[in-house]
């Protein structure tokens, strides 16, 4: 056999004035007749997504170790991809703790959750903690790709402040720690999340974003040149999922506008950014399809996504609550209030469930996006109207690539096994291998049967 | 600060909880609890007993000296349980305590209990000051020291780790790895002192019928037919943990553990050694056969009763009131 076909680079992108955009995997990007393989082996995704105030524990934990099968109430949205999923029970998060320090739970579960770290107490700049797992992760792959790693939140943030009992506001806004005091900022505003996945370094002048913007443009008209280009050179199948990326780039662009069009604050108590969708599980497809593109074309392989912040107020008119989600999960035995910590934690997985499927459903080589990640669904709380941290809610989703993970079970470990023990197999899955990640105890064992 | 006042002595207990003197050790720790001249941070078990039975067992005890809802993990750890091979079967003394329904209980199931060196670690964390009594094979320990900022938090907060030696072979190189490289004093508590001040066997019947049903009692009577007087390597280990200066026993110039391949343990006087080894003072003994008898068989402290002080009486003026609706 006569190789012909030119190898198309992983890294190319698409370039224009003020726009950057990166490209799934195209087959043109393997070796003639080896399409079935990536280049340099697939690469492996890691995102956390964390949910504040605990979780209605009642209607979350399977009854038995095993294979999964009919999950409780709040996991039920997640049935059709029980199979791509491992429910984990018994993880703790002990520096959450109030140990001797005393209140401030909120303060501290965020933190102590993605670190493992004891949180110093403070409200002033003097933060210090640890360096968060996901930038762990990031350390060892991050180079690898357009973006270390992305920050995203559905809520407004906060970086300083005493936000509960002495803890300042960055320990409960924030997932991602660089350093031991040096937090990142989830982006809460989906237009400036778009154009940091597909946008340049080389700004586009702010006159001409501007114009941009106000007519409505499309960041693919600036790249149209190179993507002519591109599609002469390649094949009838690669063209087709070109466009079909470019149709979803431009969808999501489109509600990004739709957004900043329709973003009236409906909610004069919450804030937003301009431009937030004013239903919230809008606001959450919107933000996790720009996690999926990113993940998609390679933009970054390490992200996280913040529901809320810890002790998030929300309301969720959505669904017809209109008390805070706090103030619910503080329902001392009020069925009616511990109800609605249960529909508003169903809402969360039904969207969550929304994500996974859209993952499993993006090809990648001979395999899909959701088998190429890791996705931790959890909590720094479990109950949270008491702040327990030990038997948190945690969900891990995919299968690490290369079925590292052998998703569909229910998993049990001893109490008191530390959260950061999963965050230290993932990272050493993504290429680091931490002698500690907080304060792991080890490795977390059984993830995979084989 | 939410806490006021000194916090009571954190105790770590690392047993293997397959003789009496573990049994009334436990209940030893519990009666000093209820004097609050100490507290349990946490059990670890492992060793030739550590059955989920004994697990069990130690947290039904738990439970029966400390009446009342179940706290919450925030404020007690569930009993470490090594599960690095196949368990033992429970022993009989176990069983005896374990099978009695009326005692109320955290674990049914393995993953009930926790994560061995990380309830080690966790029962320190949870204390401002803590104490030792490695009675186990030291594996956990040993362990434990790997953990990350685990050597200072043992430099600044354990006070003293006692290792008691009952005859049972240690795990040699962790025990080697504890000795040469743990943070804190280490007291030596040989197999000669728990042999010298044998428990009296006649207590069991005497001084624990304040409660009808007695899960000590259960287990120590399971063990052989009484009274014996059992040796009481663990309940020495655990009185000298906790009061060391209170002339329970006498200390030895220093010295060090030397550590046989075979697991046995034996004090080696030495001016570089950082251990010493308990003696026991014969003039001592009964004082410490009465410690021994009142703390095991004590009876567990009244829950402290969170009362708001009495407010002060406020002249304040009565919201007015609102008009009837109309029908």
């Amino acid at each position: 056999m006569i190789v012909t076909r030119k190898k198309l680079s992983r890294r190319t992108i698409l370039r224009g004035l003020g726009a950057a955009i990166s490209l799934p995997f195209l087959d043109a990007m393997t070796p003639a007749f080896a399409a079935s393989t990536l280049p340099g082996g697939k690469p492996v995704r890691a995102a956390w997504f964390y949910v504040p105030n605990g979780i209605d524990m009642r209607h979350w934990t399977p009854g038995d170790e095993g294979p999964l099968g009919t999950l409780p109430s709040i996991l039920a949205p997640l049935q059709p991809v029980k199979d791509d999923l491992l429910v984990l029970s018994n993880l703790t998060a002990n520096w959450g703790r109030p140990l001797l320090v005393g209140a401030g739970d909120h303060g501290r579960a965020l933190a102590a959750y993605m670190t493992g770290m004891q949180v110093y107490r403070t409200a002033g700049a003097d933060l210090r903690l640890g360096v968060s797992a996901d930038q762990v992760a990031a350390s060892a792959v991050g180079h690898l790709t357009k973006l270390p790693s992305l920050e995203i939140g559905l809520e407004e943030t906060r970086q300083g402040g005493n936000c509960d009992n002495g803890y300042s506001c960055a320990y409960a806004y924030n997932m991602a720690w660089r350093t031991e005091s040096q937090p990142l900022p989830p982006i809460s505003d989906p237009r400036q999340l778009f154009e940091r996945l597909f946008g340049t370094d080389v700004a586009e002048p702010p006159a001409a974003h501007a114009r941009r913007l106000a007519m409505r443009a499309s960041i693919l008209d600036q790249v149209g040149g190179d993507t002519k280009k591109l599609e002469s050179n390649l094949g009838v199948s690669d063209r087709r999922k070109l466009d079909e990326y470019l149709t979803s780039v431009r969808e999501i662009e489109q509600q990004v506008q739709r957004s900043e069009q329709d973003g009236v604050i409906i909610d004069p108590a919450m804030e937003k950014p301009y431009g937030v969708p004013p239903e919230f599980p809008d606001y959450f497809r919107l933000m996790t399809d720009i996690m999926i593109a990113a993940f998609k074309t390679d933009s970054t392989r390490v992200a996280t996504l913040m529901i809320g912040r810890e002790g998030s107020t929300r309301a969720y008119p959505e669904i017809g609550i209109s008390d805070g989600h706090h103030p619910l999960t503080h329902h001392m035995g009020n069925m009616t209030m511990l109800d609605k910590v249960s529909q508003i934690n169903s809402l969360h997985l039904k969207l969550f469930a929304e994500f996974l499927t859209k993952l499993k459903a993006t090809k990648e080589g001979d395999s899909n996006l959701l088998d190429q990640s890791m996705i931790v669904y959890g909590s720094g709380l479990s109950d949270g109207n008491v702040h327990t941290h030990d038997q948190l809610p945690t969900i891990l989703a995919g299968r690490g690539g290369n079925n590292f993970i052998s998703p569909g079970r229910h998993i049990i470990y001893q109490r008191e096994t530390p959260v950061c023990n999963l965050f230290a197999t993932m990272s050493e899955r993504m290429g680091v291998t931490p002698e500690h990640l907080g304060d792991s105890t080890g490795r977390l064992q059984g993830l995979s049967l084989s | 600060m939410q806490f006021e006042g000194k916090q009571p002595l954190g105790v770590v207990y690392m047993t293997s909880m397959d003789r009496p003197d573990a049994v009334l050790a436990l209940a030893l720790l519990y009666g000093l609890q209820a004097k609050r001249e100490s507290r349990i941070g946490s059990v670890c078990l492992n060793g030739p007993g550590a059955s989920l039975g004994a697990a069990i067992f130690c947290d039904l005890v738990q439970r029966f000296y400390t009446p009342g809802p179940m706290r919450n993990a925030n404020q007690t750890l569930l009993p470490g349980l090594a599960l690095d091979g196949p368990l033992p079967p429970d022993s009989a003394m176990i069983t005896a305590a374990v099978s009695q329904t009326a005692y109320a209980r955290s674990i049914k199931r393995l993953s009930d209990t926790s994560l061995p060196e990380a309830v080690i670690r966790n029962g320190v964390i949870f204390n401002s000051e803590a104490v030792m009594i490695l009675s186990a094979p030291a594996t956990y320990l040993a362990k434990s020291l790997d953990l990350q900022g685990v050597r200072e938090l043992y430099k600044d907060r354990v006070k003293r780790l006692v290792v008691v030696d009952s005859g049972t072979p240690q795990d040699a190189p962790a025990i080697r790895k504890v000795l040469a490289e743990f943070p804190s004093p280490i007291f030596f508590c040989g197999k000669d002192v728990g042999d010298a001040l044998p428990y009296p066997g006649s207590s069991i019947d005497k001084d624990f019928t304040w409660a009808p049903q007695h899960p000590i009692v259960d287990a120590i009577k399971a063990y052989k037919p009484g009274p014996y007087d059992p040796p009481s390597y663990d309940m020495a280990g655990s009185l000298c943990a906790v009061h060391p200066d209170q002339g329970f026993f006498q200390l030895s110039e220093p010295g060090s553990i030397t550590v046989a391949d075979n697991g046995r343990l034996s004090f080696v006087p030495g001016p570089t050694g950082k251990v010493r080894s308990l003696i026991v003072d014969p003039t001592q003994k009964d004082k410490i056969l009465k410690a021994y008898t009142e703390l095991a068989s004590a009876k567990p402290a009244v829950p402290q009763q969170r009362v708001r002080p009495p407010q002060k009486a406020v002249d304040t003026p009565k919201p007015p009131t609102a008009p009837a609706k109309p029908d």
